[in-house]
């Protein structure tokens, strides 16, 4: 299969809105991670997030618009925004045909819906806002941005939990390998802290209820690890073929070389303890990129902060690397600015193309002491190192495992 | 406030448009822009401004302020009357 061209990026993020002041935070280890108070989130187990409070600031979308959608779409058309700019493209001099859209995205617009809902039992089916139905899916950003933009090519919304937006990234590198499309936007959008969504990821089970010390409550792979913490925000990509991005004299990013799925099949939600099913994912990408384990420069890791997802993650990755595993740098920079569910698999793509860009590691927050060793945790503070080729892991509750391949152009 | 005005006040704070945006002869479809939906909201809105209640061959006939009215107030005279 081709490698595809990263030419674009936008980010919308409790650590930055754009990607220099983003890429600034993370590299200094600044942490977002905040208690919520946008609501009443007191009698939740888990009540801390990262958060975007300065939305409004960033937006080009109408007042007209924004009030029929819900802030998931919001956040899409402004990550969209941001990555056709940063690739150059002009939107209009394209044949809108061969534009397609792929994003990823968990648990669907909630603010929307649960306002409308509560509005249907407060004053009956009239209350309720005839864009309800428009606004709350998952598929939402997807349509709006196809709306907003005149985008008409073959598009699709990848719906698999925590693992949806890097699987978006897989199979918009499919599509575009088969010559199918000109240009993709790809990547995913979530909003979760909302009063509903937030009971939903609570009674998932797997957060963090270090409530009074926000800014260390997300610690992947340490020893006092609690659980995660959500994150809210979207990351978008343009992908094109690279023959394509060359011709135009594009800056290609990175290209996206290689990509593997599995499921585990073991549990509703948790994961396989022994991450067999990961390693083979993880393979999977690295046959797909014709890379060899020895070539890997940093592995980007998944890193819930729960016991049995991130020891099967840490095992996974020694037998597939084997003695190599010790020495690839490796990190969880989400443990910054929370777990973006659904598109937290496109925001760490993101972070690992702007870490290949500054040659850094960004390190992972809240890492003290390693649950489990034998990795090479950068930790802290981030480290200097060359990177060619970067792995992506994200995972999904039941099990899901995805895997990226990206390499310097 | 007059209906017309009151027609117009509605439609403009609703969809957030700019007053000169809404003439009163201006097609709401392919003038103002109004999409389905967008009708959909702007006469349940209209329904609870007036406390009438229209019927769907009396929304077809909603192309501009100036028709609206028109079919409104038949229904506000009627109302008064009672």
């Amino acid at each position: 299969m081709n490698k595809i061209a990263v030419t674009g990026i936008g980010i919308v993020a409790p650590s930055g809105i754009g990607k220099r002041p983003f890429w600034a935070n993370i590299k200094a280890g600044r942490n977002f991670i905040k208690e919520i108070i946008r609501f009443d989130a007191s009698l939740y187990p888990s009540r801390i997030a990262g958060q975007i409070d300065d939305l409004d600031a960033y937006t080009h979308v109408s007042e007209r618009l924004l009030k029929k959608i819900d802030a998931f779409s919001h956040m899409t058309l402004i990550a969209s925004e941001m990555a056709m700019r940063d690739a150059g493209i002009d939107i209009q001099k394209e044949d809108p045909n061969l534009v397609g859209i792929f994003l990823g995205n968990a648990i669907g617009g909630w603010l929307y819906a649960e306002t409308e809902l509560r509005d249907l039992y407060r004053e009956g089916r009239e209350g309720v806002s005839p864009y309800m139905a428009s606004a709350w899916f998952p598929a939402a950003p997807q349509g709006q941005v196809s709306i907003y933009y005149g985008i008409k090519g073959f598009s699709k919304t990848i719906v698999a939990d925590r693992a949806s937006s890097l699987m978006a990234l897989g199979y918009a590198r499919k599509t575009l390998s088969k010559d199918k499309l000109n240009l993709i936007l790809a990547g995913g959008m979530e909003a979760p802290v909302t009063p509903y969504a937030l009971l939903c990821c609570n009674t998932y089970g797997c957060l963090s209820k270090n409530n009074g010390n926000p800014q260390s409550a997300y610690r992947p792979f340490d020893k006092k690890r609690d659980g995660f913490v959500i994150g809210e925000g979207a990351g978008i990509i343009t992908m094109e073929n690279v023959e394509r991005a060359k011709a135009r004299k594009a800056n290609i990013q990175a290209v996206i070389s290689g990509y593997g799925t599995t499921c585990d099949g073991i549990d509703r939600i948790g994961p396989a303890t022994d991450g067999k099913e990961l390693s083979r994912a993880i393979r999977m990408s690295l046959d797909d990129a014709k890379v060899n384990s020895r070539d890997i420069d940093y592995i980007s890791l998944d890193g819930l902060a729960c016991d049995d997802w991130d020891n099967g993650e840490v095992g996974a990755i020694k037998e597939v690397f084997g003695n190599y595993a010790k020495d690839i740098p490796v990190s969880c920079p989400k443990s910054m600015f929370g777990n973006l569910l659904g598109a937290s698999g496109a925001v760490d793509v993101i972070i690992a193309i702007l870490a290949m860009e500054h040659n850094l590691v960004p390190p992972t927050t809240n890492l003290d002491t390693p649950a489990v060793n034998g990795l090479n945790y950068a930790a802290g503070s981030p480290i200097e190192r060359k990177i060619n080729k970067a792995l992506v892991i994200s995972r999904g509750r039941g099990g899901i495992n995805s895997a990226l391949v990206i390499e310097k152009p | 406030m007059e209906a017309r005005e009151k027609v117009r006040e509605t439609l403009i704070n609703l969809l957030k448009l700019k007053p000169s945006e809404v003439q009163d002869d201006a097609k709401l479809c392919d003038g103002v822009g109004v999409d389905s939906t967008e009708m959909v909201e702007f006469v349940i809105a209209l329904e609870k401004a007036f406390c009438i209640k229209f019927s769907p061959k009396e929304i077809t006939k909603f192309c501009s302020v100036n028709d609206i009215e028109k079919i409104i107030q038949p229904k506000l005279s009627s109302l008064a009357a009672k």
